[in-house]
């Protein structure tokens, strides 16, 4: 499957200066619920740009925005130095859009649904034709391109998905939490392709709540939390937020609730929030602290069974920014 | 308009492939047309309720004459309280009583007196002028009979055969006979009213069945991808419409000519069926769109079955609107079926053309435009937030 960069042809050479996707200022409420409020970032030829943030944070709304799915309450999009509008053929078209739900008819064959969205996009019927064969070899579907997507297993119906939003040659591929429920080899296969992708000079935009797709990935992450970017950067950059600061990981039993609330308390924790089985800490000079830390659990009935120093990672960054978890 | 065309098509693609949907589509609706002409279809003849108490040949001969009449059935009945009893109830649509002293009266001249008997406020022109040709024509058979023999040419009933040879060999009282009879039931042929019925009520259940298919598309978020590409709400929502406009036409058009060729029913002017089929079929479609814009799953979609079937027997695609009480049919009317169905009645029993049925016509687009207005804004806005 990494044979997509080979045939990628109408991406852009990374050497043009002008971001691919320029985004500013998105913003949308629903009802008084503000989703989105204030987005904005820049993605260039051959950049792989990463929305990490929990459930809820407003990916999905802002990646909706950016492709023209949703109106925008604020804020503006330009595509290729074209400004998005509901009616903007030519932005929409230099986009390749994969939602993270399975969109794809399931009656209709894979060709068929090649088909089906060639023409929506405006194709000539050779090129549909030339481009899904080609499409079909690289998601490896070329041998059950005449059977129907029902009959497909859950990787086969995600490639296909994928597929779809490559078909026209586009020069931004979105792609809205791809690996979600999905096999591990199907996940790293996805996440192969989105590389090789990039590699010859896509601009990507992906989103997720996974943490290490997001450090595999993106050159840039922008960590996004209550409709709002509380910080961008590369890996380094971001981790550079942690300062002097460590992340503890304790694995622990009991009322681990009222443990971190009481971690929390203390002075010389910077965060600290509880999981399903431990609590994560940021600190400073976590060695030093440890002890009071133990005294502390056990005193809120809860008992430390491991503790691990992590190495500085997003994850530690996101807890560090927000004082939450980015999976609970 | 292209790309709503691609959406069209694909409409129909996923329709074709559906074996069930098919056989829902073409072949049950005519299977149930030849099923209800073969039952039912001598049901729309009027029955005609026959006391003969008389036991002479010229009153059997009156009653042969009636039963052989293929626009009418006769039920005979014992005595003339029976009769009314039956005209009364509706087991019979109208009665005549021969009396018991018929064929007597009828040899000796005397006159006589056939009872008609008829519901108030009904009108029974229909039966009765056939009674009536029929009852006149034995009449001139028995004067010219009474006439023959008066004259020595021999007893009446040598009289009233050689009457009866010579009125077959002049046939033209009888085909003017036959003719009025005729007339007032013209086209109406055993499958006709149940195949615009039976019309009537799948192109509106298979529109809804096939909402399934629209849910689908807007639950796993075909729609909204279909919105990414440089397509506008506007084009998905015409796409999807113009789609099942085209299968509910589709249906129509086939039934049309299934009915006419396999059970050669009379769809009278041409112009005025396409126009309905064309009416009916904009308002299927619109409801179509409305259920597959508001409903969020599949299962609920199972409900607009019923509701389909039910609307379609209150609009009198089950039983004819005339059986129903003046309220009911007035009840029946809040359904586009029984405007459609009156318009399918009136083409086919009186010929009627566009202009006869400009009302029905304009009451469905209204239904239509209404529904369809309501269920695009509703599309639109499904797929657009
Ligand atoms: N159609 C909608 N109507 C109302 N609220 C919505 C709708 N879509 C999303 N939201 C709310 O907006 C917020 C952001 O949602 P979303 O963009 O889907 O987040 P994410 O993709 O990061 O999980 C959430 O609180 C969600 O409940
Ligand atoms: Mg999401």
């Amino acid at each position: 499957m990494t044979a997509i960069a080979q045939t990628e042809s109408g991406v852009p050479s990374s050497t043009d200066a002008r971001p691919i996707l320029d985004c500013r200022g998105l913003e949308k409420s629903y009802g008084d619920r503000r989703a989105v409020a204030g987005v904005g970032f820049e993605i260039a030829a051959g950049e792989t740009y990463g929305l990490l943030g929990p459930n809820g944070a407003g990916k999905t709304t802002t990646i909706s925005m950016v492709c023209g799915l949703l109106s925008r309450d604020a804020g503006e999009v330009v595509v290729n130095g074209k400004p998005l509008t509901p009616s903007s053929t030519d932005a929409k078209t230099a986009i390749g859009y994969v939602p993270q739900d399975l969109a794809i008819y399931p009656d209709l064959t894979a060709k068929e649904n090649l088909t089906f969205f060639g023409r929506l996009y405006g194709m000539a019927r050779v090129d549909i034709r030339q481009r899904s064969k080609e499409i079909l070899e690289i998601t490896g579907l070329a041998d059950r391109a005449d059977e129907r997507t029902d009959e497909f297993s859950g990787g086969m119906k995600r490639r296909l998905n994928i597929g779809i939003a490559l078909l026209h040659r586009p020069s931004l591929l979105v792609l809205d939490e791809p690996t979600v429920g999905v096999d591990p080899q199907s996940r790293n296969a996805i996440l192969g392709n989105v590389e090789a992708l990039s590699g010859a000079g896509m601009a990507v935009l992906y989103t997720t709540h996974y943490m290490e797709e997001a450090e595999r990935l993106c050159d840039r992450v922008g960590i996004i939390d209550e409709g709002e970017i509380k910080a961008e950067g590369t890996r380094r950059e971001l981790v550079a937020i942690l300062g002097e600061h460590d992340h503890v990981s304790l694995d622990a039993t009991g009322d681990l609730t009222g443990a971190a609330r009481a971690l929390a308390s203390l002075e010389t924790i910077a965060e600290a929030t509880h999981r399903e089985s431990g609590i994560d800490l940021i600190l400073a000079n976590a060695s030093r602290h440890l002890p009071q830390i133990l005294e502390t659990v056990a005193q809120a009935d809860a008992e430390v069974t491991s503790v691990n120093v992590v190495e500085p990672d997003l994850e530690a960054v996101f807890l560090k920014l927000t004082g939450k978890a980015l999976r609970d | 308009m292209n790309r709503a065309l691609s959406i069209a098509t694909v409409n129909a693609t996923r329709l074709a492939r559906d074996r069930v949907g098919l056989f829902f589509l073409f072949v049950l609706p005519i299977v149930l047309i030849l099923l209800l002409g073969v039952s039912f279809g001598g049901g729309f003849e009027p029955t005609l309720g026959v006391v003969s108490t008389g036991s002479g040949p010229l009153a059997s001969e009156l009653v042969d004459a009636l039963a052989y009449e293929d626009v009418i059935e006769i039920d005979r009945l014992d005595g003339a309280k029976q009769l009314i009893d039956a005209v009364e109830r509706g087991g019979v649509d109208a009665g005549i009583v021969v009396p018991a002293g018929y064929d007597r009266q009828l040899r000796s001249g005397e006159r006589t007196e056939i009872e008609f008997i008829e519901p108030a406020g009904t009108t029974t022109a229909a039966i009765r002028t056939t009674v009536e040709a029929i009852v006149v024509d034995q009449a001139a058979r028995v004067r010219a009979a009474r006439f023959a023999s008066e004259r020595g040419a021999g007893d009446f009933g040598e009289a009233i055969q050689t009457a009866g040879l010579v009125q077959d060999q002049s046939p033209g009282i009888e085909v003017v006979v036959m003719e009025e009879g005729e007339s007032t039931f013209e086209g109406l042929g055993q499958f006709d009213l149940g195949a615009a019925s039976q019309l009537v009520l799948f192109m509106f259940v298979n529109s809804l069945a096939a909402t399934v298919a629209l849910i689908q598309t807007r639950r796993l978020g075909v729609s909204r991808r279909m919105l990414s590409t440089p397509t506008s709400a506007r084009t998905i929502v015409a796409g999807e419409a113009l789609g099942r406009f085209v299968v509910a036409m589709g249906q129509g058009v086939f039934i049309i000519f299934a009915a006419s060729l396999l059970f050669g029913v009379d769809w009278g002017d041409p112009l005025a069926a396409s126009a309905l089929v064309m009416a009916f079929a904009l308002v299927s479609t619109g409801a179509a769109m409305f259920f597959g814009a508001v409903l969020s799953n599949e299962q609920q979609a199972g409900a607009l079955t019923p509701l389909s079937l039910g609307l379609a027997a209150l609009g009198g695609c089950m039983v004819p609107l005339e059986v129903f009480s003046p309220t009911m049919q007035t009840i029946a009317h809040i359904t586009p079926h029984a405007w459609a169905v009156e318009g399918f009645t009136e083409i086919i029993r009186t010929n009627a053309g566009l202009a006869e049925i400009a009302l029905q016509l304009v009451v469905l687009l209204g239904f239509a435009v209404i529904l369809l207005a309501i269920a695009s804004g509703r599309l639109r806005k499904s797929i657009t937030s």
